[in-house]
This record gives structure tokens, sequence and C-alpha cells, in this order.
């Protein structure tokens, strides 16, 4: 099959990619953009290691075609944060000894960024519905509840989560 | 083993210090195999069986082999190396006539993309001659079942030797049942009198099903040859070693042939512990020549990984009305899929040796069925065997109207009795565990808790304790000192749950230096001391007894040098902050700096500071846990949700508090899992039902409360700063705990795992719904 231009915004930067019409964004994102934060752990949307940020809303990266972002912006774990800062949200991970293996850590962020966008203040089972599309198998997400309950309160204190 | 003292406190054992790899987790940064992609990639695929048993008539590669961007198709007549009678599922690199499970390769594909490999995979034309397949464990052990290894095949018990170092007599095998491939029986007194001078009997027959690890990274292996014949795989493994040996017996090369590169490992629970997909991907980089990646899609892991063994287990036990026990007598089968390889005697140890029974007999069988076969996970038959004995030991208490946990605490085993098969119990937590849980509030106050249910909701509080053995395995560490003063230790150890932060620890403390001077690299095959599995608990039992041992004999040699230095005796000095004092004489001192430099200046005579140690252990360190469930359950939809949840474990000393935690937790939530929602389910045909991660449940942090731990420290005499196995424990006694709850709050003894909504609720309609 052909491949098409994909013209999408990654993590504030234009991006140009050649995809073929079938490839999954997280794909695009992994092979042609050489983001590999994002990860597959089933392909078909049940475990969350590949949630990303599509136009600020989390998605399963493995379920939406690469050329569906076309014009659009997305956000990966490479994008939290910044080159020499950690996010709160994963400042908050490492004190707490969240991850583990860390394979499924990348999509947790994200997912638990989404959330504290739309709820600052989130309570504990907003948290644990927050992140309830997102797999783990390390932890027993204990350590992770209260990484992002103390992320949303330091940034509360400290302003918004960008 | 003694403890060198250091001379001050420094950041060591003790403190929990988070990883260090944690900020490049958090940003993406780690990679893994699946994000390695050298030049000249190819990407491999497995063309697998539909059928769970059937002969392969006619394997037609053409079409495939004529797709472009296609680099080789593979069937079995490609592979010089495969054997028949294979005696590992490794050593089945693809079928040869015959499939013996719904999943097993039968071609390979590698190809330019993933989608073309997967085209050729479609173009693979097989005939196939459906064959009865045996599915039910209890049926294909009966004479007459459909066959499923070769005739003449070995039994594989090198899992349980790993794993837990246990060692019995294998019993005869039945010459009729071609598919009980490994039995085992021991008894002690006479079981028929315990019996008859029993007050109360009761006898149930627990089932668990096939349980997957549920590691979120898929199986993953990428190989590449040099043009001598060298091969080098960059693996997501247990053991690089073990991954080493086995793929070069497959291959029948040296293994100084290969250099297996552990990659980061995206969990693995046991089921990375054996060679799976790497012999294949090894063959398709050959037949290449390019280098050559193979990363399993999560319904090929589903459909053929290598899932813990369905459990059966039926036990009878007999007590007098004062609580005496009388007699065990417990059979036990272990549906160990297509190939050979379950830990047959550990199910024994642990249903007959955790208590006292003064009569018992165990039988054990090892069934083989037309179902991928199995490997270890975390414990492995330890959840299984710990939710029939305490499940068993619950109802009993329960029918003579004993507290159950003083039921238990009465009959636990001590240190230095013997276990089923004579061993003495090694030195052990389980009665301060057992004690420190049944004086814990969720337990004291559960009458209370209980009757503050909400009307129409029934509530109830279950207790268990389950343990591990702890596994032994050789060793090796070295601890150098660079020139600037720091401290680098090197194991060939897989760290697989932050056991490279405690090992660190370990060297720091050993060798009297803060953490933050201490670096730990995990070598890879060519480089690293020949080291064992990260598995069966013993990472930090083990290898940190050889970091420890490696830094006491740098820190000697360091001590040696200073001492000629500054004209004094060894045993007059210490080290405080980086410098080699004389005792008392803080200003006459010589530093780490200057000592590390020395071994490396040009012309120096001072040797370079390289303490080594390359242990075998004979000593087994015990571990237990014990958890308490609260649970709430729905009369009408029989849906049980957890309230509160308590870990408390034996971790003879927590080396980092933080990682320990971690361990507890997590090894609750997959016990949590196997208790609540997880099998492997397969139809009459052999095939598997829920294939994904959206019909094989795995617990979601909206299914779960907050988890408390409490760490309980019994010293082991042989583990490093008394350290034990923290990995197995948590993970053994929930399914218990979760039934004995269930128990509690219905009145009914559920034995068939998980304990869904479904189960529970048919339970109580049985029971016209009333409590």
């Amino acid at each position: 099959m052909p491949k098409q231009i994909l013209s999408f915004n990654v993590n504030g930067d234009k991006v140009d990619v050649l995809v073929p019409p079938y490839l999954t964004l997280l794909d695009a994102l992994r092979d042609e953009v050489e983001l590999t934060g994002p990860k597959e752990g089933c392909g078909t949307g049940d475990c969350g290691a590949c949630t990303v940020h599509l136009d600020g809303k989390p998605v399963a990266s493995c379920l939406v075609l690469a050329l569906q972002a076309r014009g659009r912006s997305v956000r990966t774990i490479e994008g939290l944060g910044t080159s020499t800062t950690l996010h709160p949200l994963q400042d908050a991970f490492v004190r707490h000894g969240v991850p583990q293996c860390g394979f499924c850590i990348p999509g947790v962020l994200m997912a638990a960024a989404a959330l504290l966008e739309e709820h600052p203040a989130p309570s504990q089972e907003q948290i644990r519905y927050g992140i309830a599309g997102n797999l783990c198998r390390c932890t027993g997400y204990t350590k992770m509840v209260a990484a992002i309950e103390e992320a949303a309160g330091m940034m509360k204190q400290g302003g918004s989560a960008r | 083993m003694s403890v060198m003292k250091t001379t001050r406190d420094v950041k060591g054992v003790g403190l929990s210090i988070p990883r260090p790899d944690g900020p490049d987790k958090v940003t993406g940064r780690v990679q893994y195999v699946a994000d390695i992609t050298p030049r000249g990639l190819l990407h491999a695929k497995l063309l697998r069986s539909p059928h769970a048993h059937a002969r392969i008539k006619r394997i037609d590669l053409s079409k495939a082999r004529a797709l472009p961007g296609v680099r080789a198709v593979l069937s079995a007549a490609d592979i010089p190396e495969l054997k028949r009678k294979a005696p590992t599922r490794a050593h089945a690199i693809l079928a040869i006539d015959r499939v013996v499970f719904a999943g097993q390769p039968v071609a390979a594909v590698a190809a330019d993309e993933l989608a073309i490999a997967e085209e050729a995979c479609d173009l693979i034309e097989v005939e196939y001659e459906v064959l009865p397949a045996s599915v039910d464990p209890l049926k294909s052990m009966q004479p007459g079942a459909p066959p499923v290894a070769d005739v003449g095949t070995e039994a594989d018990t090198s899992e349980a030797l790993a794993h837990s170092a246990v060692a019995m007599a294998k019993g005869e095998t039945p010459t009729k049942a071609v598919n009980v491939s490994q039995t085992s029986t021991v008894k002690r007194g006479d079981v028929a009198k315990g019996f008859a001078e029993s007050d109360v009997i009761i006898e149930n027959t627990y089932r668990v099903p096939m349980v997957h690890q549920g590691y979120l990274e898929p199986h993953a292996v990428l190989a590449e040859w040099d043009r001598s014949g060298n091969l080098t795989l960059w693996a997501s493994t247990q053991g690089s070693f073990n991954t080493r040996s086995e793929v070069a017996d497959v291959l029948g090369i040296e293994d100084n042939r290969i250099k297996v590169i552990p990659v980061e490992c995206g969990g693995g629970f046991g089921g990375k512990i054996r060679a799976l997909c790497e012999p294949i991907t090894a063959i398709l980089a050959r037949a290449t020549a390019r280098p050559v990646r193979y990363v399993m899609t999560r319904r090929e892991e589903l459909e053929a990984g290598m899932p813990a063994p369905q459990v059966i287990i039926r036990l009878k036990t007999g007590a007098k009305k004062d609580g005496t026990l009388m007699a065990l007598d417990a059979e036990t089968i272990l549906e160990t899929g297509a190939f050979s390889g379950t830990v047959l005697a550990v199910s024994a140890v642990f249903l007959g040796s955790l208590y006292r029974w003064p009569a018992f007999e165990i039988k054990g069988s090892e069934v083989l069925t037309h179902k991928p076969s199995v490997a270890a996970y975390r414990a492995p038959a330890a959840p299984q065997s710990i939710f029939a004995i305490d499940s068993q030991m619950d109802a009993m208490a329960r029918a003579l109207k004993l507290d159950p946990v003083e039921f238990r605490a009465r009959h636990l085993s001590n240190p230095g009795e013997p276990m089923v098969n004579n061993q003495p119990w090694a030195s052990m937590g389980a009665s301060e565990v057992l004690k420190v849980a049944g004086e814990h509030r969720v337990w004291t106050e559960r009458a209370k808790w209980k009757e503050g249910a909400a009307k129409g909701t029934l509530r109830g509080v279950g207790i268990s304790l389950g343990g591990w053995l702890g596994g032994l395995q050789p060793t090796g560490a070295t601890v150098k000192l660079n020139p600037d003063g720091t401290l680098a230790v090197l194991t060939g150890q897989v760290d697989i749950a932050g056991t490279n932060i405690a090992l660190a620890q370990i060297a720091a403390s050993a060798y009297g230096i803060d953490i933050d001077k201490v670096k730990i690299t995990t070598g890879d095959t060519d480089v690293a001391p020949v080291t064992g599995l990260s598995a069966g608990s013993k990472t930090i039992y083990t290898v940190g007894v050889a970091v420890m041992q490696a830094a006491q004999a740098a820190r000697k040699q360091t001590f040696e040098i200073a001492a000629s230095e500054l004209e004094a005796s060894v045993d007059d000095l210490e080290l405080v902050d980086g410098k080699v004092v004389v005792r008392g004489v803080p200003n006459k001192g010589v530093t780490l700096q200057s000592i590390g430099k020395k071994g490396n200046l040009y012309m120096s005579k001072v040797e370079p500071v390289l303490g080594a140690s390359h242990p075998a252990f004979s000593q087994q360190a015990p571990a237990f846990a014990a958890q308490i469930a609260r649970i709430e359950i729905d009369p009408d939809t029989g849906e049980v949700t957890l309230k509160d949840f308590v870990i408390v474990q034996d971790v003879g000393k927590a080396i980092n508090p933080l990682a320990v935690e971690g361990q507890m937790q997590g090894g609750a939530v997959q016990s949590l899992g196997i208790a609540l929602t997880e099998g492997l389910i397969y139809d009459d045909l052999g095939r598997l039902t829920n294939p994904s991660l959206l019909d094989y449940r795995k617990l979601t942090a909206a299914d779960l409360p907050n988890l408390e731990t409490v760490i309980v420290e019994v010293p082991a005499p042989a583990g490093p700063f008394g350290a034990r196995g923290v990995g197995e424990p948590p993970i053994i006694p929930a399914p218990a705990a979760i039934a004995n709850a269930v128990a509690d709050a219905t009145g009914h003894r559920l034995t068939h795992l998980p304990l869904t909504p479904e189960r529970i609720a048919l339970a109580l309609a049985g029971n016209g719904g009333a409590r």
C-alpha cells in the first residue's frame, strides 16, 4: 500500500513522516518518530501501556490509526516534563519507588497526567478509576495512587500541570 | 555468616532508597528489546497451529517464500537441530509432523516488515488431520487417553531443582496411563488409624486453573550472528546464563559462542526463565544473516506462553474434638500441558510440612494434556497448595469451633522439625508472622466490623498463612575500587525486582562507604561472573552474599594497602568518610581516592583493589507471609469487594524497605488475581476462549483498596545482614484468605478458583440465598 504523509505535532514539534495507511499511531510514534516511550503490551487497547494524549485527551495509541492524527497534537511520555526537569508526577513516582519493571509506567503517567488536568484535586477513588485502564503487574497500585495523590497536591501549590 | 563491622554508620543497608533507574523509567528512556532497532533489522512471525492435537499432512511454503520482502520461511524440515522426543519446549522449535497444543509454532518467517511477515504466514498452506485431544487432566491421566508426548520422552524436573532445591524420590510411573509424566508419593505413620481415631473428618477437592504470569512486556528477543559463528541475543530474560545454556543446547553449539545481553526485563514472574522464542529467532537470524527481532503478541502470550499449571488437590483431614491433628490424605494433580516440567515435589512439601501431621500420605501426579506447557509463576505450586491446605485448616477450625489463628499456631511446624521429605525445616519466622497477623486490628476487630455491614450486604474476614522454602543457586560478584575512590559492583544477575539497588546497599555497608559512591552493573554473559536465575526469591539471599563477601575482600585489600602506607597494623585501621585512618588518629590517614589511584598509576607497585566472591549454598531460608482480607459480598450478584487487605511478611532484614513493600504489594495483587478473577479457560477442543486482556481479567487499580504492609524481621542465619527472599511469599496466601473470608461471610466453603461472582451467587442460591 502506498505511504502517505502524516504531518502532526508531537511534544510541541512539527513532525512529517511517511506512513502506510494501516499503521497505528503507536507504531508511527515508535518506528517513524523514534519515540519508544509508549509501549505495546497488548495491541488491543486493554492494557494502557501505549497511552498518549491526542489533542489533550488520553487515547490507546494502538487503537488509533496514525493518519487519524493528521494535523493534530500528540503528547507522549517523552513530552511530559522537560529534558532537564521531571514533571511532578514523574518525580513523585521516582521518590515513591513506583517503577519496578517499568513497562507500564509511561502509560500510567500519561493517564494520570490527563486525570489531573481534568480533576486537579482527585479523590483516591478518582485516581483509582483514572488509571483503571492501565494494567500493572508489579506494583499492586498502592504506591502509584499515593504518588499521584502527592503530585496533585504539589501541583496545586505550584501551579499548572504543565 | 559473620557481618563485618563498618567503622561508622554508612548510608547502606536498611534505608528506603529509590532505585537509580527510576528517572529513566518515568521518562520512557529505558529500552526494552522491542525498542532496540539495529540497521538491517528483520521481523519474525510464527505460524501457529489452530488445533490442540493434529497430524501435519502437508506444509507448502512456496507462496510465502515468493512474497516480496520475505527473507526466510522455515518449517521443521529446514532445521537440522530438530529432534523428535523433545525433552523441553525449547527443543521443540517447530512442530515436526504432529502438533500437541493449539498455538504450537509450525512455521517461521523473517521479513523486512512485520506486516509482510504476517502476510507471509497467511500464505503458508498447512493441511492438518485433526486428532482427538486430551484437554481435561483427569481424563488425560486415564489409560487410553489420546497421547501427548512421543513415547520415551523424559520428564523434566529441572524447574523444581532451580526453584526450591527440594529433592524427592521419583515415584514409579504407571505404564498404561501414557500421559502421567511424573509421580511421587510421600507417607509417614498410619493414615487409616489416624482417620479411625478422628472425631472430625473433612474432605474437599480444590481446583486452581492455569493462570498466566501476566508480565506487561511480552516475550521478546533480538538475535544476530557474526561471520565467525558467534551469536548475540538481546533477551528479556530472568537469567542470561540459563538462556545461553538452553539456546546452546538446542542449537548444539558451545556456550562460549553465545553472548546473552540481558535487556531491561518488563516483568517475568517465572515466565521468562525457560527459553521460548530464542532458538527460532536465532535460527531465522542465521538463515538470513541479518539481525532478527521477535516480539510475541499478547494473544500469543496467552495462547502459547508458559502459564502456571492447573492444580487439582483432593484433601482429606482428620482431627480430634480437642483440635489434635490426626491424619492427612492428599492427592495432587499438576497439569503440565504438552511438555513435562512442573514442581511436583514443592506441592507435597507445602501440603504436608507446614503443619504437623502424625500420619500422612501425599500422592502426586504430573499429567500431560494438549495445552501449552507450563513454567514457573512466582512461588510455583505454592499458592495452589497453600490455597488447599489453608482452606482445609480454616474449615477444620470452623468445624471444631476453634480460633483459626490459634488452631494454625498450635500445629505449625517449628524449625528443625522434619518436612515430608524428612529434610528439617530451616530457621524461619512462620510463627512470628502468624502472631503479628493475629494481633492486627483488621483481624482482632473482625466481629465488630462485620456488625457494621449495611443491610443486604454480607461481610467476612479471612486470614491465611503461606511460605516459600527459598531457592539456592551458585553465583558470583566482583567489587573494584575505582581510581577516584568510588566502588563498582559487577554481577551477571538480571535485576527484575529492584535487586540492584539492594545489592549496592549491601556493598556499601560491607565495604564501609556511602551508597552514592557505589555503582552496580549487570554484565552480559561474556563479562559477568556466572550466576543463576532471578527467581525463587534467591537474588538477595545468594547474590547478596557474593556482593557482601566481594566487598569485604575489597575492604581487606584496601586496608592492607593503607596499612603499608601508614606503617600501621591492619587491625588498628578504620574507614571514616572515605579515608582509612589509624583509629584515634583521624589526621593520619590515606584516602580511598589515593588508594584507588595508585592501583592504576603507570609503574605503580600497588595492586588494584578487586574483591571477588563466587559462593555456592546449601542452607535455605524459608520466608512466610500472612494476609488478612476484609470483604463485602453483594448477595444478589455474588460480587466480592475487597475493603481492606493486610500483608504481614518475614523478610529477615529489609535491605531496602521501599523495594520490599513494592514486592509485598505487587505479589499480593497477583495472589488476589488468582483468588478472584484469573484463569485460562479452554473449550472441549483445547482452544483458549479468553485470549485477550479484556477476557483474561487481571485486577486493576479500581478493583483494589490500599494494601497495608507489615514487615517482620526474623534474621536468616546465612542471609546477607540476615535477609531472606522477599519475592515469592506475598503471592501465596490470598486465595485461601479470600476463600476463608467468603466462608466467613456466607457459610459456604468454595474450593474452585477463581471466586467469580457466578460461583459465589450459585453457592448462595444453593443455600436459598440465605446466610
